[in-house]
């Protein structure tokens, strides 16, 4: 089986004019057409213009992360590169007592971990569910599901803050609250990974079934093992939404500084309070979110895309 | 005509059949709609005769035990030696009727029926420096709502029950064992295991999603704003004025805005959706093209805009933008420009920077998705368009984009719904700015209905006017997808292509 | 090991749709019965009631003496193959064919000597410790066999289980299976769209359209007195010819009209058309290519036929022939008994003469579709 597959030198052509078959170099050894090289090469100059203008905006990010905050300014200043680098900004929003960062991050990090686990349990209960198990009412809860959707989520955001409030799950109990609400009405977004588990041979339920499973021995020894592409989606998506997440956690942590997460609390530092003075201090906070957020998604890419496209194409 | 005639029709004359056809279908299908509401209606009425006649058989067939499970639920269950359900339905019933009827008045479900229809009467005062309150609007709106669900739920309870009653007398004349609680439990993880897999999220969307969206509906035909918070101030129905309000042109209502407003989030979501969608597929040609090396490291370097949580990235760049922000300051430094660009101070400039921004934001989602698809496109197509003497250009025409567009045309539609109601690249890169006197209740150029509500609801606590656009987001998005359903055939006919 | 009986049993989905209507059948202990017919006929939705992954919408359904409409497929001790095999991808080999021990919280030590006994019989051995994936088509289904012998199961169901191997294989495979029948000795149901199979293994055939059982009966009953056009046409190959012809009856005495010919019927074929006062009637004419006889000599009371095609088979010859009227037939003659001239004179485009004995010709009411004398 693992034999090498040697490259031909030659490939063996059908010449449909002549009618004869030649032998012509195959397409990495012959030089190309000079319109296929300046096609190339065009789309090479396209490719890394687009490079440059996709990586900059966070190049940038990170120069002005480095400016000293002492020697030169926090504020918006019109030179990109810093005069003096230092750690000044960093400094601050890890170890000052005014810096609430840390206490944002934890949040933030709490209701990630916590909406990963819980958010994943929701989302395959009822994408398997919809799946593969045939019930009364299946085709009712999609449609239900459907019409929802379009409302939009921050519609009921209002009668939750009061519900919430009256649980104590606002401002002082935000991150609970938080963790509750992007976790409650998860089971809506079941549609990618049902779309993973549809592809699933059915025959595959029905053989163990014979073999003596139960639809639960079903879920838990076959098709769990099989779905770790989408586990590991979901996992993924479900951990870092809430570090994007603007909407809710602004209006449930309202007007309580130490229970934002940090998009509520950057946010607030470029566009409410003072932001000159606090720009640096936002780019630092923005690569300290940023590059664990950055690498983690790079690392697991590969279940991403096939999600995404898998996603699309399913419909 | 054959279909052999409509084969040689050229093009316009075929669209222009086509088009014919759809209107000339629309009636048609208009009266099926009506026909099958009508079929809806006449079946509901149906089913509700049949359970009340079922409802009256099984009591005058039943056993005492039957008879007796109409007042005490499960009683039948109990006494016929299935504990574990008898127990459910009682626990049921005692929670049902503890709620309804509990002794402190003002917390009990009947409570907050009878006030349903004011909404509360006994204004909050202040006696001396005591403040002695009244009826809370809000409380009785939702556990009104609440309570309504309750009885829906109690009634429907009740009605398996008593079925429970007859099918258990059935089983039991014929000969069969009843299912004992410990085959109801196995049976949650197998033939009921739906159950057990749905129980939490359909409670959780229940409460989380339906009540609340239920209520705001409700909210929307009340005077629930700023000048009537709850608890100090009551409010009540006042039937469609808030949407009069909102919609019609009059100086004190929001009509020139909400049309202006609606305009925006249609030109917004129509380019965010396609623009990106063409952008985006481009790129994957131009990384997927034979030839082009490092096909990997170009990926990875688009999708960073994906992986950098979208309120640092963006942010940053509504930051870069601004007019002491580094692109005017440069632009300024080299003397191309004496003034800074106005791109978040100018309406049509801002528009534009923000569409151009989410161009930034959403080709490499959509390279993704081409991607994956163009790799699915069979070689052969390709093979035999080319001995058929098609160039590049004709084979992009006739095969990659019809197959592209045929498969992600139901990702077109949600895409299309989702930047309806994209919230976060407006409120991250302007906040809707720029606001201008023309536009009425806060609501700037760049502001879609989303983000105008959540205004609404922070900044103004205008509530009733909240619930109302909520609502027609929901019918804008609504009368969208049933458009784009019945028209576009890849979204029906899912088979054509594989 | 149990006998499977099926009373009116039927399919309905969707409130209106028939799979299945009314479908009776005894399957006696350690049968082995075959369901074939074309696609969508309903053998293997029948199938998969046996199984218990189809809720039966009517009749009842006994494995043994048990009643078992409404058991899971888990307790009805059945064991099935699956057309696309179904092994789990993620386990090896090994475990594919323990699983269903282990739910059963086998003894270790037993799982293991009925694992490896199975594995010896379908030649699996050195495969155990592989995944699925590492198998070919073959190997992946006698994997799946495996799977369902380990279980010791009273019903031995397999749906088109050699559906997705090449021909060769299939072949091999079918030989195999009747000799593992010999070898495990239970009640064995088997669902194929291929007569070959379905002749070959049977013990019993049930031939199935739209729904319907067209006929019960062993691979020679059903070959030799087939109730109806449908299982005349569908039970061998290359098809049977049908040909439009008149009966004609003369006191108890009948003939076949057919194109110029008079074949006057055999003392038996009497009896039974008189039996069942059949008239002077048009029917349709079935006669078997294999059934033909070829005049090569002479043309008395013969057809006339040109040849459009001669397809040389190696040990038989097919000639697709056209009567006067049109009518297509084909022939088929095995190349043993032809002379070198006689080869010659049925090259393409010659004309030539056959006739059809009156024991091989089957009689068919255009209308019901009936067979005159069995049906």
């Amino acid at each position: 089986m693992s034999e090498k597959k040697q490259i031909p030198e030659v490939d063996i052509v059908v010449d449909q004019e002549a009618g004869v078959i030649r032998e012509v170099k195959p397409e990495h050894l012959r030089s190309k057409s000079g319109h296929e090289r300046r096609v190339n090469t065009s789309v090479y100059v396209i490719l890394v213009l687009m490079s440059v203008i996709w990586l900059a905006p966070f190049v940038f990010l990170v120069f002005q992360s480095f400016r000293s905050y002492a020697t030169e300014s926090g504020a918006m200043v019109a030179y990109l590169l810093p005069k003096q680098w230092s750690l000044d900004n960093y400094r601050w929003l890890l170890t000052d007592p005014s810096s609430k960062f840390l206490r944002w991050y934890g949040n933030t990090l709490i209701v990630a971990a916590f909406c990963a686990v819980l958010q994943t349990f929701m989302v395959l209960s009822v994408s398997y569910t919809l799946s593969r198990l045939r019930f009364r009412g299946r085709k009712l809860i999609m449609n239900v599901v459907l019409v929802l959707g379009m409302f939009p989520g921050f519609l009921t955001m209002i009668t939750l803050y009061f519900l919430l409030k009256q649980l104590g799950l606002t401002q002082q109990g935000a991150v609970p609250g938080m963790i509750l609400i992007y976790v409650a009405s998860s089971g809506m977004g079941y549609y990618i990974s049902k779309g993973f588990f549809d592809t699933i041979p059915k025959s595959l339920d029905e053989s163990a079934r014979i073999d003596g499973a139960t639809r639960a021995q079903v879920f838990r020894m076959i098709i769990m093992p099989l779905a770790k592409p989408i586990v590991i989606y979901t996992i993924l998506m479900a951990f870092m939404a809430p570090w994007g997440d603007y909407v809710f956690a602004s209006y449930i942590a309202f007007g309580s500084e130490p229970n934002y997460n940090v998009a509520v609390g950057l946010y607030q530092w470029v566009n409410v309070a003072d932001y000159q003075g606090f720009f640096t201090r936002f780019c630092a906070g923005g690569v300290l979110v940023a590059v664990p957020i950055t690498i983690l998604f790079l690392a697991l890419q590969k279940y991403y895309v096939e999600g995404v496209t898998g996603g699309a194409v399913k419909g | 005509m054959t279909d052999l005639e409509y084969f040689k029709l050229s093009k316009p004359q075929k669209m222009l059949r086509d088009a014919g056809g759809f209107f000339a279908r629309l009636p048609k299908g208009i009266g099926t709609g009506v026909r099958k509401l009508g079929m809806l209606i006449v079946n509901i009425l149906k089913g509700i005769g049949a359970n009340l006649s079922d409802l009256v058989t099984t009591f005058k067939d039943g056993d005492w035990k039957t008879r007796l499970s109409y007042l005490i639920m499960g009683f039948g269950s109990f006494a016929r030696g299935q504990w574990g359900r008898g127990l459910l339905f009682f626990l049921f019933q005692t929670v049902f009727n503890l709620y309804m009827f509990f002794p402190n008045a003002s917390i009990s479900g009947c409570y907050y029926l009878g006030k349903l229809s004011t909404l509360g009467t006994i204004e909050t005062y202040k006696e001396g420096r005591r403040t002695v309150y009244g009826d809370n609007s809000f409380f009785i709106l939702l556990y009104g709502v609440l309570t309504l669900f309750f009885i829906a739920a109690f009634i429907y309870t009740w009605r398996v029950n008593v079925k429970q009653n007859r099918i258990s007398e059935q089983l039991l004349k014929s000969g069969h064992k009843l299912k004992t609680t410990k085959d109801d439990l196995d049976s949650l993880r197998d033939e009921q295991f739906h159950k057990t897999m749905l129980a939490l999220p359909t409670l959780g969307v229940t409460v989380f999603t339906i009540l609340p969206i239920l209520f705001m509906i409700l909210v929307a035909f009340t005077n629930f704003d700023a000048t009537h918070q709850p608890p100090s101030k009551l409010f009540t129905w006042v039937g469609w004025d808030n949407f009069r309000q909102l919609l019609s042109s009059d100086t004190a209502s929001y009509g020139d805005t909400f049309r202006h407003v609606l305009l925006w989030t249609l030109i917004w979501a129509f380019f965010a959706t396609f623009l990106n969608y063409f952008l985006g597929m481009l790129v994957a040609i131009m990384i997927n093209k034979k030839g082009i090396r490092l096909k990997k490291m170009w990926r990875t370097i688009l999708v960073m805009t994906i992986a950098i949580p979208q309120f640092v990235s963006l942010l940053y760049v509504s930051k870069m933008f601004a007019a002491d922000g580094l692109i005017n300051t440069y632009l300024m430094k080299w003397g191309w420009i004496s003034s800074p660009l106005p791109f978040w101070t100018d309406p049509t400039w801002a528009r534009v920077t923000i569409i151009v921004i989410n161009v930034w934001i959403g080709i490499p989602y959509l390279m993704l998705i081409a991607t994956g698809i163009l790799m699915n496109i069979p070689a052969d197509l390709y093979e035999s368009a080319r001995i058929d003497g098609a160039n590049a250009f004709q084979m992009y025409k006739k095969i990659t984009l019809p197959y592209m567009l045929f498969v992600t045309g139901p990702y077109l539609l949600t895409s299309f719904t989702g930047n309806i109601n994209n919230f976060n690249v407006i409120y991250l890169l302007s906040q809707g700015k720029p606001l201008s006197l023309q536009l009425s209740g806060n609501a700037g150029h760049t502001d879609l209905l989303i983000t105008w509500l959540y205004k609404m609801t922070v900044n103004d606590t205008n509530y009733k006017l909240a619930a109302v656009m909520g609502i027609l987001v929901f019918v804008v998005t609504a009368v969208i997808n049933l458009i784009v359903y019945n028209m576009i055939p890849s979204v029906k006919n899912e088979e054509d292509f594989q | 090991m149990a006998s499977v009986t099926l009373e009116h049993v039927k399919k309905v989905y969707d409130k209106d749709v028939v799979a299945v209507h009314d479908f009776n059948l005894k399957i006696k202990d350690k049968e082995f019965v075959v369901f074939v017919g074309p696609s969508g006929c309903g053998k293997s939705t029948t199938l998969r009631m046996i199984a218990g992954l189809e809720d039966i919408s009517g009749g009842i359904l006994k494995i043994g003496d048990r009643v078992v409409n409404d058991v899971e497929p888990k307790d009805r001790d059945i064991a099935m193959v699956f057309q696309n095999y179904a092994l789990y991808p993620h386990i090896t080999v090994y475990e594919n064919m323990a699983f269903s021990l282990r739910l059963r919280k086998m003894d270790k030590e037993e799982i293991h000597r009925r694992v490896c006994q199975a594995a010896d019989i379908l030649g699996i051995t050195e495969y155990l410790g592989r995944k699925p994936k590492a198998l070919s088509g073959g190997q992946r289904q006698r994997v799946a066999i495996g799977r369902a012998i380990v279980r010791d199961p009273a019903v031995f169901l397999m749906d088109e289980p050699l559906s997705n191997l090449d021909a060769k294989l299939r072949n091999q495979m079918r030989a195999e299976i009747i000799l593992l029948r010999k070898r495990v000795d239970t009640t064995f149901i088997y669902v194929t769209h291929d007569q070959t199979e379905a002749m070959t293994l049977g013990d019993r055939i049930v031939v199935m359209k739209d729904g319907f059982i067209q006929q019960v009966g062993t691979p020679q009953e059903v070959f030799d007195t087939p109730q109806n056009l449908f299982v005349a046409g569908f039970i061998g190959s290359p098809q049977m010819n049908f040909l439009k012809a008149k009966l004609i009856r003369n006191g108890n005495d009948y003939s076949v009209e057919l194109l110029g010919t008079r074949t006057a019927l055999n003392p038996d074929q009497n009896r039974a058309l008189a039996e069942k006062n059949v008239q002077t009637q048009e029917i349709i004419l079935g006669v078997r290519p294999e059934h033909t006889s070829v005049l090569f000599d002479g043309k008395e009371n013969a057809i006339e036929c040109t040849i459009n095609v001669n397809e040389m088979m190696g040990s038989e010859l097919h000639l697709h022939l056209s009567s006067q009227n049109k009518d297509k037939i084909i022939v088929r003659l095995p190349t043993v008994d032809l002379t070198k001239e006689q080869r010659q004179q049925l090259s393409y485009g010659n004309r030539m003469y056959i006739t059809f004995p009156a024991k091989v010709m089957h009689l068919f009411d255009p209308k019901s579709e009936r067979n005159l004398i069995y049906g």
